[in-house]
């Protein structure tokens, strides 16, 4: 069963288009990672399905309904940024209490098993925190929240890295036990990928990609050696990313879809063939050159 | 193949085998689904996943057609590059076997 | 995961309560603008008189309008600051629509407004006790007549809520365009200077009303008015944070 639905779903602000005419489906109890750079639309698109921000044109439909002013996308939801916002009168334990009066599927005695692991006090306040505490309270309330769409934009921001380990596997183990659809957006793929089973890929306000993340890793091959042997096989391909190292050695990034006999044949020509790993891949996949910053220093 | 589990001993679930390593459960089940595809495991409907009979002959044949054999070709391949001739790499590979003691 | 489904009704109680908590800071400082507004109030208005005789009688004239005055001030401020972002913020981290939002804020406003009165109307009776105590005055109250009372309470309520719904309404312009924190201040002391016969005519329609219970509907129906064009506002208003 699919939970959320675009169809064509645009966004813009004033006259700058931030999403254009995107159109996937997330299916029920899917963790996926929304990737893309910055700026390229990401919260606007979790905004949208949390019904904070209402779309230009086209439709989207959460649990079968707009989420735009919708009390019911509201109560099955929870969308949790660093900028969550809280009353500065309430304690962090009155907020949990808060929260329990307002999400059905609130778990009380978990929310306070992980408040007393990342050692918060019930009597400070909300607006006292740093900023990777504020990250780590309020991923805490999105995760005993339970609700079946959970959104998080960037929850790591600030975290240590400790934090951010136990925070991954907190929502994994929770994931388990209280299957859900969850959504996350981060900068950091190469620590949050072992967690998501689908990524979507957003590049110019277009969904670029939007494949499971086993799909993802195998996507891609590098292709090093020289580049009188390397260049060949990139003949009618597209290049992804294209690095020169050294003097005549090349490496180079495209779409796997050699046969196993071709790519026989390339190790024999002294082509070395590895796997790209899925955070390269994306950055490959999203930036507008196919040299990277390297780009910038060429032909001065 | 170290033994960890024996011929028709249940294995860990994909939920905990997602526990264990950390990973998301349907990675977890693609893995022990390629593990059954390639019959080194076999489902039993509702029961789980369980250790095939020839489990251990299976992975050893695997490894020597595939990884074992394509290490080989690595080394041949080095070889040529470093203009090794025949008698040289054989004498080489012979030398490891025997210091190891294991002849 | 099973669906859960949320009933209006239920989300306004539920967020009632929670701003009556959050917001207790507005309470505490309803406290405050009474308190400075009785210390205003102590003095009272004066007059004397003398007869030709020698005797001469001071007297001074206790109210609490001042005080129902500051209330209405405390109303105005407070209904314009929960229209503000980091306000409505607060609701959008939990289960909300802009509906129940600002159902839940005019629940708050009118439990303020009920607050207010019976506390100004109470400081009639503190501000005799202290004349009474500190200024060896002789207090000459009028009989207490607990409907006239009660009357005075329902009637301070309903002006300060509809000065309220005023806030609510110039909170809610504001957000949909900061040019409002200009035009509205000018529009007001543009009128005052312009058109005093039209600050003299909603005096008269409102104040001067003889009947309560057309009294009652004037200023219920403006009420209602200025916050059903609050609500069509902020139901347009998209979360920005």
């Amino acid at each position: 069963m699919s939970v959320i639905e675009c169809r064509e779903l645009s966004k813009a602000y004033l006259r700058k288009k931030v999403l254009n005419q995107i159109s996937f489906t997330i299916e029920e109890n899917k963790i996926t990672g929304v990737i893309g750079r910055n700026g390229v639309g990401k919260t606007t698109l979790l905004k949208i399905m949390a019904g904070f921000t209402k779309e230009t044109s086209g439709e989207i439909r959460v649990l079968e309904q707009r989420p735009f002013n919708n009390l019911y996308t509201s109560v099955n939801s929870i969308f949790v940024d660093d900028q969550m916002s809280f009353p500065p009168a309430l304690q962090l334990q009155e907020l949990l209490e808060a929260a329990q009066t307002f999400y059905p599927n609130w778990d009380m005695d978990f929310a306070q098993r992980l408040f007393k692991y990342f050692n918060f006090d019930p009597k400070h306040y909300h607006n006292t925190l740093s900023k990777g505490r504020t990250s780590t309270f309020n991923a805490i309330v999105g995760i005993a929240a339970r609700c079946p769409i959970t959104i998080f934009d960037e929850p790591t921001t600030g975290m240590d890295e400790a934090v951010r380990k136990d925070f991954y596997r907190a929502l994994l183990k929770d994931y388990i036990d209280h299957p859900r659809t969850i959504l996350i957006s981060s900068h950091h793929l190469e620590e949050m990928e072992d967690l998501l089973e689908d990524v979507l890929l957003l590049k110019n306000g277009k969904v670029h990609l939007h494949i499971p993340i086993s799909d993802l890793k195998e996507w891609a091959i590098g292709l090093q050696g020289q580049a009188s042997s390397v260049l060949p096989w990139t003949e009618g391909k597209e290049v992804l990313y294209q690095n020169q190292i050294g003097l005549n050695a090349t490496y180079v990034v495209i779409k796997n879809d050699l046969s196993e006999a071709e790519l026989a044949q390339a190790r024999l020509n002294g082509v070395k063939i590895t796997p790209v790993h899925a955070s390269d891949l994306c950055i490959y996949l999203t930036s507008d050159t196919k040299g990277g910053i390297d780009d910038v220093f060429i032909n001065r | 193949m170290n033994g960890n589990f024996e011929s028709n001993q249940k294995v860990y679930s994909q939920y905990q085998l997602a526990e264990m390593f950390t990973i998301n459960p349907a990675t977890a089940a693609k893995g022990l689904n390629i593990l059954a595809d390639e019959g080194i495991l076999y489902k039993k409907r509702g029961l789980g996943m369980f250790v095939a009979e020839d489990a251990k002959e299976n992975i050893a044949n695997k490894r020597k057609s595939g990884t074992l054999k394509q290490l080989v070709q690595e080394l041949v391949l080095e070889s040529e590059r470093l203009q090794i001739t025949e008698q040289e790499l054989m004498d080489m590979i012979k030398a490891a076997l025997y210091k190891e003691g294991r002849k | 995961m099973s669906l859960s489904t949320a009933n209006l009704m239920e989300t306004v109680k539920k967020q009632y309560s929670f701003k009556l908590k959050a917001n207790i800071d507005a309470i505490s400082s309803l406290v405050g603008i009474q308190l400075v507004a009785i210390l205003f109030s102590l003095g009272g208005i004066g007059g004397s008189l003398s007869s030709s005789e020698g005797l001469q009688i001071n007297f001074n004239y206790y109210s609490a309008d001042v005080v129902l005055v500051f209330t209405m001030f405390w109303a105005l401020v407070t209904a314009i600051t929960i229209t503000t972002k980091p306000y409505r913020n607060h609701d959008f981290t939990f289960v909300t629509n802009r509906l129940s939002s600002s159902l839940s804020n005019i629940l708050f406003l009118l439990t303020g407004s009920l607050l207010g009165a019976v506390t100004a109307n109470l400081s009639r009776y503190l501000l005799q006790l202290i004349a009474f105590l500190f200024r060896d005055q002789q207090v000459y109250s009028g009989p207490f007549d607990f409907p006239v009372f009660i009357l005075g309470i329902v009637m301070s309520a309903l002006y300060i809520f509809c000065v309220c719904s005023i806030g609510y309404l110039i909170g809610a312009l504001v957000q949909v365009n900061k040019s409002f924190v200009l035009l509205v201040p000018v529009l007001i002391i543009g009128s005052i200077f312009l058109g005093e016969s039209i600050l003299v005519q909603l005096f008269q329609f409102y104040v001067m009303e003889p009947n309560f219970v057309f009294f009652l509907i004037k200023i219920l129906i403006t009420t209602a008015l200025f916050f059903l064009a609050s609500i069509s506002i902020l139901n347009r208003m998209e979360v920005r944070r």
